[in-house]
């Protein structure tokens, strides 16, 4: 098997042999389907859609945070945790190339992060598909398969844009509360709210480019996906040049 | 031929010179000790011949090539640098079944390995819940993964209890006598000196000794010599290359040479003896007056 499959596979073991992931795609299956139920029960209520209308069912399907926050900490945990464990060094003692080792793990924890966001989104998509049946629809807004599709690719990018960040900081606790912090704090709750034309060309705004319905005020979903896969690649250069070029152990 | 080659190495930290111009040569057959206080700069020669630090200049090669360019690192040369390489959360059979995986070992080893080091019955344990010399236990089971010709290993003895290291000194030991290279790092002279044959001395990132430990031993044995004149009598010792220290006006201390050698040199200056005795310093101080700027000693 040549080496950089026998790497990818490493690190796909690497994934699955600790408690990040399981415990991250629980809470997010919760969130998901939580989520779901709660507006469902709200749904019709003074100030709420109807269920079954358009507007009401785009808002049950918005599961990007869900996906875009988990994908951003276990990108984070892939390449930081390497440095907080040490775990580094025995993986470059086996593949002392480091472009590549660098290279591997952004590939795998992208093609990861597009398997879990369909998995997630197909299980909110399941279970708001159930609660429209339940209620007596059976139809999904036309929206529905790009918003699954930009979800997707919202979970490659900010995994991507984890281990970035992750491989930048070398620190996982002050690279998880510094990302989310600036993910909620700074865009969407302040740029979001005091400027919003700004806010669409950050990765989190972005991104609701991508996983929300068409809505005025964000980028079309193809210049989103754009943004957003060139703020993954700008980090990702910048982590690469720090990563290769460092001491470690 | 050397299999480890370390040549005109220096590494700079900012302003800290961490080593300085460093070579020395390691054979196979031979249990080689690179020795040296904390801070001597062992570990960091050991990153960089493991390609995990760059140097600022000079090289480091094992088998002729820099360590990222060996066609099969891990099963060339195997490399423990400390118990502190592991993901808690992983158990030791995980953390092994991931660098197998990397590097391309079949599975199977990693059953071998564990048993060679006594940790089988806790292969499926967390390694958060190892002791410190579980860990080191399985830190070295990750060195001998790809059974490798070349096994470097930076204070294996820590942590370990004096079963474990005379197991230590066994397996060592066994290594070098089946036509390996052995390279062991460590502070603690007296502990290793009952495992290697030859010894490289660090102190401050330079070169103090590079030699084997029966010269060593040779060393650590100093003649006094009691006289009218000790400087007059260290002059002639030091111009017949004998290594010396005047200890006061009356009395010098002569290492690696014997009473007759003295006692003639004195004859021939025109000097008495008046006392002549021998003893053991023992290696530890010798080895503690190399790392601190004895020229006598390290000589």
């Amino acid at each position: 098997m040549n080496a950089t499959l026998r790497l990818a596979r490493a690190e796909f073991r690497k994934l699955f042999t600790t408690l990040a992931v399981p415990v991250a795609a629980a809470l997010a299956a919760v969130l998901t389907v939580g989520s779901v139920l709660i507006d469902a029960a709200v749904a019709g209520k003074p100030g709420q859609y109807a269920l079954g209308s358009a507007e009401e069912t785009y808002k049950m399907l918005k599961f990007g945070p869900v996906v875009v926050v988990a994908m951003l900490i276990l990108g984070i945990l892939a390449a930081g945790g390497e440095f907080r464990h040490r775990t580094i060094v025995p993986a470059l003692l086996a593949t002392p190339q480091r472009a590549r080792v660098f290279a591997v793990k952004v590939a795998v924890i992208a093609l990861f992060g597009a398997v879990f966001a369909a998995v997630i989104f197909g299980l909110g998509l399941g279970t708001v598909a159930g609660v429209l049946a339940a209620h007596g629809f059976h139809h999904l807004p036309a929206a529905t398969g790009r918003m699954y599709l930009g979800t997707v690719i919202a979970g490659a990018c900010f995994g991507m844009i984890g281990v970035a960040v992750g491989a930048l900081t070398r620190n996982t606790v002050v690279a998880i509360v510094a990302a989310v912090g600036w993910a909620l704090f700074v865009e969407v709750i302040t740029l979001g709210t005091v400027a919003p034309s700004l806010a669409k060309w950050l990765p989190v705004g972005a991104s609701i480019g991508l996983t929300n319905p068409p809505a005025a005020g964000v980028l079309a979903p193809a210049a989103a996906g754009a943004v957003l896969a060139g703020y993954a690649v700008a980090m990702l250069a910048v982590a690469s040049r720090t990563t290769i070029r460092r001491d470690v152990g | 031929m050397s299999v480890i080659s370390v040549s005109h190495l220096t590494k700079r930290y900012g302003q800290v010179l961490a080593v300085d111009d460093l070579s020395f040569d390691v054979h196979p057959g031979k249990v080689t000790g690179f020795l040296g206080p904390n801070g001597a700069g062992k570990t960091t020669t050991l990153k960089i011949l493991l390609g995990l630090a760059a140097p600022t200049s000079g090289s480091a090669t094992i088998g002729g090539a820099e360590y990222r360019r060996l066609p099969d690192p891990m099963r060339q040369v195997g490399a423990a640098l400390d118990s502190d390489t592991f993901h808690p959360g992983r158990s030791a059979s995980q953390h092994l079944k991931v660098t197998a995986t990397a590097a391309g070992i079949p599975h199977r080893r990693v059953g071998e390995v564990l048993d060679q080091v006594g940790l089988a019955g806790a292969a499926g344990r967390r390694v958060g819940g190892y002791s410190l010399g579980m860990r080191q236990r399985l830190s070295l089971a990750s060195a001998l993964l790809g059974d490798p010709g070349v096994l470097i290993l930076d204070e294996p003895l820590n942590g370990l209890d004096p079963e474990g290291i005379h197991w230590m000194r066994g397996l060592l030991r066994s290594f070098a006598a089946d036509g390996r290279t052995v390279l062991v790092s460590s502070h603690l002279l007296t502990e290793v000196a009952q495992t290697v044959d030859e010894v490289i001395v660090l102190a401050k990132g330079r070169l103090m000794a590079e030699t084997t430990l029966a010269d060593l031993t040779e060393r650590s044995s100093v003649t006094r010599a009691r006289t009218t004149d000790a400087t007059r009598l260290a002059d002639v010792l030091l111009a017949a290359g004998i290594q010396v220290r005047v200890v006061d006006g009356t009395t010098v201390e002569a290492r690696g040479t014997d009473g007759d050698t003295i006692g003639l040199a004195a004859a021939s200056a025109g000097l008495p003896i008046l006392e002549l005795s021998r003893h053991d310093e023992g290696l530890e101080t010798l080895f503690f007056e190399m790392v601190n700027d004895r020229p006598e000693a390290a000589a």
